[in-house]
């Protein structure tokens, strides 16, 4: 075997240029001060402030890397698990071993695998792997990639977090809306933000942070939409404090009174005409009137006073009214409902009859929120709005519409996900304001193709929409047989076929049904290998307690261990990967990126080793090149390496660094290969640059064009448009499934079936989590607080709850310590700050210090983060809990994208009884 | 918004724990002791025996500080600012103290007693300026409090003269009317701190200076003035009533100081006098 | 002449900590050592709630009540503002930390590191002359006598910047040269209206919180 390359020529101090990339805000660039052969002090890389659009700086976690480096809690060998007997209470008794018996006891078994079959009985990949943190943990694997390329199937549908901790349902809807995995503002530009729930001060890393703070000096305007004042509220010019989960309910308030109380000329009908499917006529059945011939959706042309195709030249299309004209009306399965002379109406007319109901009177019983709070931002809203207004970005003239609206994870996942990301899309449609200047933004893309390149994303699809490569529901096609076990291809037409599909379909489904697999589906089974990397679901999932007993059933767990954890605590073999600060890699920087992260340039970047790996810590990429060579996939990686499984193809028009693909390669061998494939992609060719030239750069980047942060450009071109407000497609896939499902006598997704909606109705959101609670055994008299969960700027995606300076600066930020609670509740409690409470749902409970702050609506508790460690080092003393523990896992509680809400009823009381 | 300044809770000062009070508590004993057993013409032993009293406590109290400090074996370099250190002056004032007080001692010497008093007086101004000149803490800063210090000293040296004498079987003489007056002085003194006070501290710095002056006033004032006035009345039962009373005047004091110090010594907190405009007004 | 000063612009502030990690990190200070913190303040009744994010530490006063009670003149002022501590002079005795209205002064009688024994990178910067004295935030002094000795202009210039300044991630801080009027300090604080953290005691800060802009710009 190679053995594994330990920089012998690091320099023993100096400065080192490499980044950080252990949150979906990265990455940062930065700097390491290395003293005499040791990492002493991180810095922001001052060389890149002109490119990186954060000013170069580097958030707090990235301060936290050099006791990450050095944290004696290290797993510094491989191990080997003695105890066979699994589980929490069973000490898993690892013993050092040598790099050599771990990994050809890892390979012994995937031979062993190979030899038996890819997949179970059950058609279910029998490997299966797991990383964490938004996708990040790519950041950190080399060129692991490439193996699970040359492996064949594998089950990375294991949630650890997806679906619940992410803001799911805009991942899938504003993808499929407008190619926006996430949705932002175009805050560099934007007057008037309303965000509900949306935590960037949190969450949105360093660029989302320096951003608002330019716009807040600017003089931008944020109104805050949640129950508890978090950071971003505390940012924010005002602070709405509204009743959990009833979001949707609010911003249907405000889409009321843009179609019911301001002069309609006042919304962009320009942008609503020829850029929205408002004026296409929708027939009795709910579908599209189209063309008998050509089946194109028609709309009534104003000016010809007759029904025309939706892309006819040159046509003044009506928004509202009833016409008659010859059409079909094809339902379902190409079932034609209706043919001849059909009367429809635009799909707008029909949205302005929809939310006739929600008024802010309305709303304001289900929010608790005034109405006049409402109608006021909701006019605020328009007034900022500058409909007509147009700016120019680089030579183009494009719309500038300075007003947004953002969503925050539990506003934007699970039930009334769906409902919310409508409703705030629909807002900027009515303004005009999506994906122009100043307005609501996609940032990047997971679920289409190129990953990379958002624009190139776009292409026409049907009835004058994008494409979007929704998985089949058509009965030829649709198979009842999924990939893999979170059956996000047979269930979940809109989680797509992308790269990251697996991730975003059900992903607890993989946990749950190990249970009980619900009718129609095979089997579901354990993996019979399964990888984890930089990931703990035993702790970031819901129903910790559920997973981490299904994960001790788990034959044979292979875990690139930095500490010991709790999923690790399941693991047959340790194996150290070399951390942040000791091992090499190449990654992509710049365009558009979530979560705020829209740059004016582009390149790669290089996180090199800094200081020599501590112990036996390997290299990723070493440990991935012996893996299939031992495993006998070594051509097979090598070629994957080759095709781009490193980050850029190696070959291009004018250059070829391919690897010999029979030969093992050391891992600077492999990223030299990559660094000059870059630099040659860079400069299409013209430069070449090897390893040694990135390790004294660190990045290069070349110039990113402001107007592509906007999709709107690219849509014109194309002659599409934003498939909004009437959601036919998704009304049609959802029909199909539900007849695929039913033919299958699959019943058990009905009420997620009618999610599927052509205008999406509100529904009592909050009432599923009540009937969720009776179902336990509780009453809403009995548990009557709402526990909600925020994330932490110091923690989240970080992997670094052992990292004594993260723990001490974040114990700064008010609720760290505990749960936040109100504190004319806690009074009526006899609740003092500080003193231990007990936090029950019907079937578990926690203890937590209380946190007694104004800033929380007195029915809502908050636990920021998620801890509740009971292995980690350092981490297991914080005697801070998770709502994980206390959030069960359920099919009622999961939505039609898969996906469910960090949302449960409690009770809460003084720990031995309250006053 | 109803308040002008907005501030978390300010919290107990960690700096300075009971070895810091100890200083406060028998340094200004000692240096009131020392000031009563000079003006009260005591001459011989008995004003040897009382100015070695005096002198012992004022060390008792620098030892316990000494043990305080991070850098014990530094501690001459307390002497190194006299231009604006009260710590320092106080230091200088104690080795006044010193030399004099054994210097009388020694000779037995009525005038160079009056001398060391006269130190003995500054060191306990000096003490009363130390705590005054810390602004970090509102409870001390206030400008009443070098006079409380002051006059609890002299409270706390006659009770403790008193005391003394009495026991030793001599008469307590003038010194009871001494005692009084530096009694009533205290009292004073202490209402006018508790006004300044009031201004300053926060509410449980306040709290818990008002119960230690309320055991100050009742048993640090008004008994043993009533003790002695019995005892003046009834001199059968002077014997046990005016050391009472003086030990009274010198525990009241004591608590006063060590609540002053490790008990109501809140800082400063911090407080926004605007908040901070987050977007728009 | 030079007055050095610092500034916290409130309206930036999100409380992130980076600057108070990115402190103790440069400055190798153990744990719970934060020379430079940021509080998380809120003010207010539900649902009048307002909650603000404020960095403080050694506020490098005009007229030091620390210095003034010093009884070792282990602090000092020197001309340029800079308030320092003498860690060969001081006693500890901590007075001037109960004479700090600030709460900017910490001291550490036994070495502490993050996980008991020291690691590599703490035994790099520890200095055993801070066991048992006052220590505070420095402005990171010796960052701006190295670069003022390049030619480097502190608050401008990483190099000779207090890391704190370098690290935040929202402007929020800012470092210069008070007496200069065309420093970068100078025009934020001729153009935004401040106020100095517990103006009331005198003590003359160097270090201005800007809470909004000036009406008249």
């Amino acid at each position: 075997m190679n053995a594994p390359e330990k920089s012998a020529a690091l320099a023993t101090s100096g400065k080192r240029a490499t980044y950080c990339y252990q949150c979906v805000a990265g990455p940062d660039l930065l700097t390491v001060k290395v003293v005499d052969g040791v990492a002493t002090e991180v810095e922001p890389n001052f060389a890149a402030c002109g490119v990186h659009p954060g000013g170069g700086k580097v958030c707090v976690k990235a301060y936290g890397l050099v006791q990450k480096t050095y944290n004696p809690n290290r797993v510094l060998t491989p191990m080997r698990r003695s105890n066979p007997n699994k589980g929490r209470n069973e000490d898993p008794g690892f013993v050092p071993i040598s790099w050599d018996e771990a990994l050809d006891t890892i390979a012994a078994k995937l031979r062993g695998v190979r030899e038996a079959g890819l997949l179970d009985a059950s058609g279910y990949p029998k490997v299966a792997a797991n990383f964490g943190g938004g996708g990040t943990p790519q950041s950190y694997m080399g060129t692991f990639p490439a193996f699970l390329a040359a492996w064949g199937p594998i089950d990375m549908g294991f949630g650890s977090g997806q679906g619940v901790k992410c803001t799911h349902s805009e991942h899938l809807y504003g993808e499929f809306w407008h190619r926006a995995f996430t949705v932002c503002p175009d805050t560099p530009m934007c007057n008037y933000v309303i965000s509900c729930g949306a935590n960037v001060e949190a969450s949105g890393g360093v660029v989302g942070v320096w951003r608002h703070a330019n716009a807040r000096e600017r003089g931008m305007k944020r109104v805050q939409v949640e129950p508890h004042l978090s950071v971003t509220g505390a940012c924010s010019a005002e602070w709405v404090p509204i009743k959990p989960k009833t979001d949707p309910a609010f911003l249907y308030a405000l889409v009321h009174v843009l179609l019911h109380e301001v002069a309609r000329e006042r919304l962009d009908i320009e942008f609503l005409k020829q850029h929205s499917n408002s004026p296409y006529l929708v027939g009795a059945n709910g579908f599209f009137l189209r063309d008998a011939e050509t089946k194109k959706p028609l709309l009534w042309d104003l000016k010809r006073n007759a029904a025309v195709a939706h892309d006819t030249p040159g046509c003044d299309p009506a928004l509202e009214g009833t016409f008659t004209c010859d059409a079909i009306e094809i339902g379902p399965d190409a079932e034609v409902l209706a043919k001849g002379r059909l009367e429809g109406s635009p799909a707008f007319s029909k949205l302005v009859a929809h939310v006739q109901p929600y008024s802010p009177e309305w709303a304001a019983g289900i929010c608790d929120v005034p109405a006049t709070t409402m109608r006021r931002i909701a006019n605020e809203y328009l007034d900022h709005a500058q409909v007509g207004a147009t700016i120019e970005i680089e030579g183009k003239t494009l719309p500038y519409r300075p007003v947004s609206v953002s969503l925050g994870k539990t506003v934007n996942n699970g039930w009334g996900g769906f409902e919310c990301v409508w409703a705030r899309t629909l807002l900027a449609v009515l303004v005009g304001g999506l994906e122009v200047p100043g307005g609501t933004l996609g940032t990047t893309v997971r679920l289409n193709r190129p990953l990379a390149e958002r624009l190139e994303s776009v292409t026409p699809g049907p009835d004058g929409f994008m494409h979007y490569p929704m998985n089949p529901t058509d009965r030829e096609t649709w198979s009842p047989r999924p990939n893999i076990r979170n059956a996000y291809r047979t269930m979940v037409p809109l989680a797509a076929n992308g790269p990251w599909s697996q991730a975003l379909g059900p992903t607890h489904f993989s946990w749950m049904f190990q249970k009980e697999t619900p009718k129609g589906l095979p089997t579901v089974t354990l993996p019979e290998v399964w990888f984890v990397y930089r990931t703990n679901p035993a702790i970031s999932f819901w129903d910790t307690k559920g997973v981490s007993a299904t994960m001790a059933r788990f034959p044979f767990v292979v875990a690139m261990a930095y500490t010991r954890d709790e999923t690790n605590h399941m693991a047959d073999i340790l194996l150290p990967d070399a951390t942040d600060l000791e091992s090499l890699q190449l990654i992509r920087i710049g365009g558009s990126k979530y979560i705020e992260q829209f740059w004016e340039h582009e390149g790669y970047a290089l996180r090199q080793p800094v200081v020599t790996a501590q112990g036996e810590a390997r290299d990723f990429t070493d440990i991935a090149t012996e893996l299939a060579r031992r495993t006998g996939l070594l051509e097979d990686y090598n070629a994957a390496i080759n095709r781009g499984a490193a980050g850029v193809p190696l070959k291009g028009d004018g250059w070829d660094f391919s690897l010999d693909t029979a030969t093992s390669h050391g891992r600077d061998e492999i990223w030299n290969a990559v660094c000059k494939a870059a630099s040659a992609d860079l400069t299409n060719g013209k430069e070449i640059h090897d390893l040694e030239w990135w390790k004294e750069n660190g990045l290069a980047t070349k110039p990113f064009a402001h107007a592509d942060w906007y999709l709107y450009p690219t849509m014109v071109a194309q002659g599409l448009r934003f498939e909004m407000p009437y959601q036919e497609r998704l009304y049609r896939i959802g029909k199909e499934l539900g007849n695929r499902l039913h033919e299958n006598d699959m019943q058990w997704w009905n009420e997620q079936l009618a999610e599927y909606q052509t205008l999406p109705v509100w529904k009592d959101f909050p009432g599923l989590w009540e009937k969720s609670l009776l179902k336990m055994g509780g009453t809403t008299k009995d548990y009557p607080f709402w526990l909600l969960t925020s994330r932490s700027m110091q923690y989240s995606w970080g992997n670094n709850v052992g990292i004594q300076l993260i723990k001490e600066v974040a114990d700064n930020v008010s609720g760290h310590r505990g749960v936040i609670i109100n504190t004319g509740v806690a009074r009526e409690l006899g609740v003092e700050d500080g003193d231990i409470v007990e936090i029950a749902t019907p079937l578990n409970k926690v203890s937590a210090k209380a946190v007694v702050r104004q800033g929380i609506r007195p029915d809502t508790l908050l636990l920021i983060g998620q801890f509740s460690h009971w292995v980690t080092p350092f981490a297991k003393d914080f005697g801070v809990p998770s709502m994980n523990s206390l959030v069960p896992m359920s099919m009622e509680l999961t939505d039609a994208t898969g996906s469910g809400a960090d949302v449960v009823r409690v009770s809460v009381k003084r720990a031995g009884g309250g006053k | 918004m109803t308040k002008d300044e907005f501030g978390p809770n300010p919290w107990h000062q960690t700096n300075w724990d009971f070895r810091a009070a100890f200083n406060f508590m028998f340094g200004s004993a000692g240096a009131g002791l020392l000031v009563a057993a000079a003006l009260s013409g005591a001459a011989g032993n008995a004003l040897r025996a009382e100015m070695l009293l005096g002198m012992a406590l004022i060390g008792a109290g620098l030892v316990s500080v000494w043990f305080e400090i991070g850098r014990p074996l530094r501690a001459l370099n307390v002497g190194f600012n006299p231009f604006t250190s009260w710590m320092t002056r106080e230091s200088f004032a104690a080795g006044l103290v010193f030399v004099l007080g054994l210097a009388a001692a020694w000779l037995g010497s009525q005038p160079l007693a009056l001398a060391a008093a006269l130190a003995a007086l500054a060191f306990a101004y000096c003490q009363g300026r130390i705590l005054q000149a810390a602004k970090g803490i509102p409870a001390w800063r206030v400008p009443a409090l070098i006079w409380l210090i002051f006059a609890t000293a002299l409270a706390e040296g006659a009770g403790l003269y008193v005391a003394v004498t009495v026991l030793a079987g001599r008469s307590a003489g003038i010194a009871m009317s001494y005692l009084a007056i530096a009694l009533i002085a205290r009292a004073i003194v202490w209402s006018m701190y508790r006004n300044g006070v009031a201004k300053t501290a926060v509410r449980a710095a306040k709290a818990k200076l008002e119960g230690a002056g309320k055991v100050l006033i009742q048993f640090g004032t008004i008994a043993p003035l009533a003790l002695m006035l019995i005892g003046w009345l009834a001199p059968n039962f002077a014997r046990v009533l005016l050391p009472l009373a003086g030990l009274a005047a010198l525990a009241t004091g004591w608590q006063f100081k060590f609540v002053l110090i490790t008990r109501a010594a809140y800082n400063q907190g911090f407080a926004l006098p605007h908040l901070p405009v987050r977007g728009t007004r | 002449m030079t007055r050095w000063a610092m500034v916290a612009d409130l309206r930036r502030c999100v409380g992130c900590q980076t600057c108070t990690a990115s402190c103790r990190q440069t400055n190798a200070t153990p744990p719970g050592v934060q020379w430079r913190r940021v509080l998380d303040m809120e003010v207010g009744e539900y649902p009048n709630v307002k909650r603000s994010f404020v960095p403080v530490g050694c506020m490098h006063c005009e007229d030091p009540p620390c210095m003034h009670v010093c009884p070792s003149t282990a602090t000092k002022k020197r001309p340029d503002g800079i308030v320092t501590i003498d860690y060969d002079l001081c006693i500890g005795c901590s007075y001037c930390a109960v004479a700090c209205p600030y709460q900017a002064r910490y001291k550490t009688d036994l070495a502490s590191f993050a996980y008991g024994k020291a690691t590599a990178s703490e035994e790099q910067g520890f200095d055993p002359k801070r066991l048992a004295v006052a220590t505070k935030c420095t402005f990171c002094v010796d960052r701006i006598d190295a670069g003022l000795a390049k030619g480097l202009k502190p608050g401008i210039d990483p190099e000779a910047t207090p890391a704190c300044v370098n690290s935040c991630i929202t402007q929020t801080l800012s470092f210069g040269d008070f007496d200069d009027p065309d420093s970068n300090i100078s025009q934020l604080l001729a153009e935004n209206q401040t106020f100095r953290m517990h103006e009331e005691l005198g003590t003359g800060p160097g270090f201005y919180y800007i809470w909004d802009k000036k009406e008249t710009v």
